[in-house]
């Protein structure tokens, strides 16, 4: 592919993506690492494994696939060269100014804290379940066959309402 | 109507920050990344295998120099041991760059598991290629080290230090055998504080990815 091309591609790519990385990133961060410096490594193995990309399943299928590696690997502390100097100038992030709903981000934050009490690989199913993906995609990106997950998933969702209903209710 | 609700909380977790990307200074920067990743790695290597061709090299010049023959089969050893740390290191090294990041999470945990068997075996087993070997040769070599004179061997840095005595020769044993003793340390405590918990959170994760 010719390089413009190729760059206008991982820039789509990027745009389409960049808020569920983040969502995945804001859950495996654990200081002293960052969600922000996680989000950098997933933008820095896309675009490095992006010509080994095989379209036997779609790409945005294959980002929730890398995201999901490099943050757990991070959490098994292979990768240990995050460091704030070596952040991206070409990433910005930047909290909105506008007043969000007290309640709902309670509610995320009631949210965040029940995931947090599951273990590494149910945290990869629920937020790949809350993402709205289907046991069949799910399959993909975890090598769990669909029923193995289905059955996974009554008890993870089963753990997480009971966890969350208290404290919204 | 709850499992709905979370959902909704969750994709809008993103409307709390904006992110906001400039492709072509990303881009730019990537380059530079993989660049400086790359050129670690190949420094890295060169040092590695610098460290054994100067042995190689040293040890070339003595078995070229040195009369004595315990000494030359010290020496010729040393040589042989130089080369095979190289291919060693060269084999872990290619074994461990290999991340396939596009690999399904079972699939990235299994050779995750791999890599780190390797690099566990490669620790566990320093006492057996990487301590008791240089040690075996030292010691031949020192023992093997006569005195100049009587092979007519004309040097003068020899002859100022040769023949050693019996307490020097010992004394730089336990010194040799001390060191070894201190590197053979250094891998297992990396093999201990490091490599095992790390295989340890693998097989915690695949136990939990097997479980229903």
């Amino acid at each position: 592919m010719h390089k413009r091309k190729e760059d206008k591609y991982f820039e789509e790519i990027l745009e389409r993506n960049k808020h569920k990385i983040y969502r995945i990133c804001n859950i495996y961060a654990i200081p002293p690492i960052e969600p922000q410096d996680l989000f950098q490594e997933v933008v820095y193995q896309i675009w490095k494994s992006l010509d080994s990309f095989k379209s036997n399943s779609s790409i945005d299928t294959w980002v929730y696939k890398i995201s999901l590696n490099v943050c757990l690997r991070s959490k098994m502390k292979l990768d240990k060269n995050y460091s704030k100097t070596d952040r991206f100038e070409s990433i910005h992030f930047t909290p909105i100014e506008k007043e969000i709903d007290t309640s709902v981000q309670e509610k995320l934050k009631y949210l965040k804290e029940c995931i947090s009490t599951l273990n590494e690989t149910d945290t990869s199913l629920i937020v790949l379940y809350l993402d709205d993906l289907s046991y069949k995609e799910i399959e993909v990106i975890t090598g769990l066959t669909e029923n193995h997950i289905a059955v996974k998933m009554k008890r993870i969702r089963k753990k997480l309402f009971e966890c969350i209903t208290p404290k919204i209710n | 109507m709850l499992e709905q609700e979370l959902k909704d909380i969750w994709n809008n977790s993103s409307q709390s920050g904006q992110i906001s990307i400039e492709t072509k200074q990303l881009t730019e920067e990537l380059s530079t990344k993989i660049k400086s990743i790359q050129k670690k790695i190949r420094s890295r290597a060169i040092k590695e295998i610098s460290a054994s061709i100067i042995g190689i090299l040293i040890f070339g010049y003595l078995l070229f120099e040195i009369p004595f023959p315990v000494t030359k089969v010290a020496c010729g050893l040393a040589i042989a041991w130089f080369v095979f740390v190289i291919v060693k290191f060269r084999k872990s090294n290619l074994q461990n760059t290999k991340t396939d990041f596009s690999l399904t999470i079972a699939e990235q945990l299994n050779n995750q598991k791999t890599m780190m068997l390797q690099q566990s075996n490669l620790l566990d087993s320093a006492l057996y290629w990487y301590a008791i070997p240089p040690f075996i040769m030292n010691f031949i070599f020192i023992l093997g080290l006569e005195n100049p004179i009587d092979y007519n061997w004309t040097n003068s840095v020899a002859e100022s230090l040769l023949p050693l005595t019996f307490n020097f020769k010992i004394g730089t044993l336990i010194g040799l055998a001390l060191f070894y003793a201190f590197t053979y340390w250094i891998n297992k405590r990396a093999l201990n504080k490091d490599v095992k918990p790390t295989l340890e959170s693998i097989e915690k994760m695949q136990q939990q990815i097997k479980n229903e």
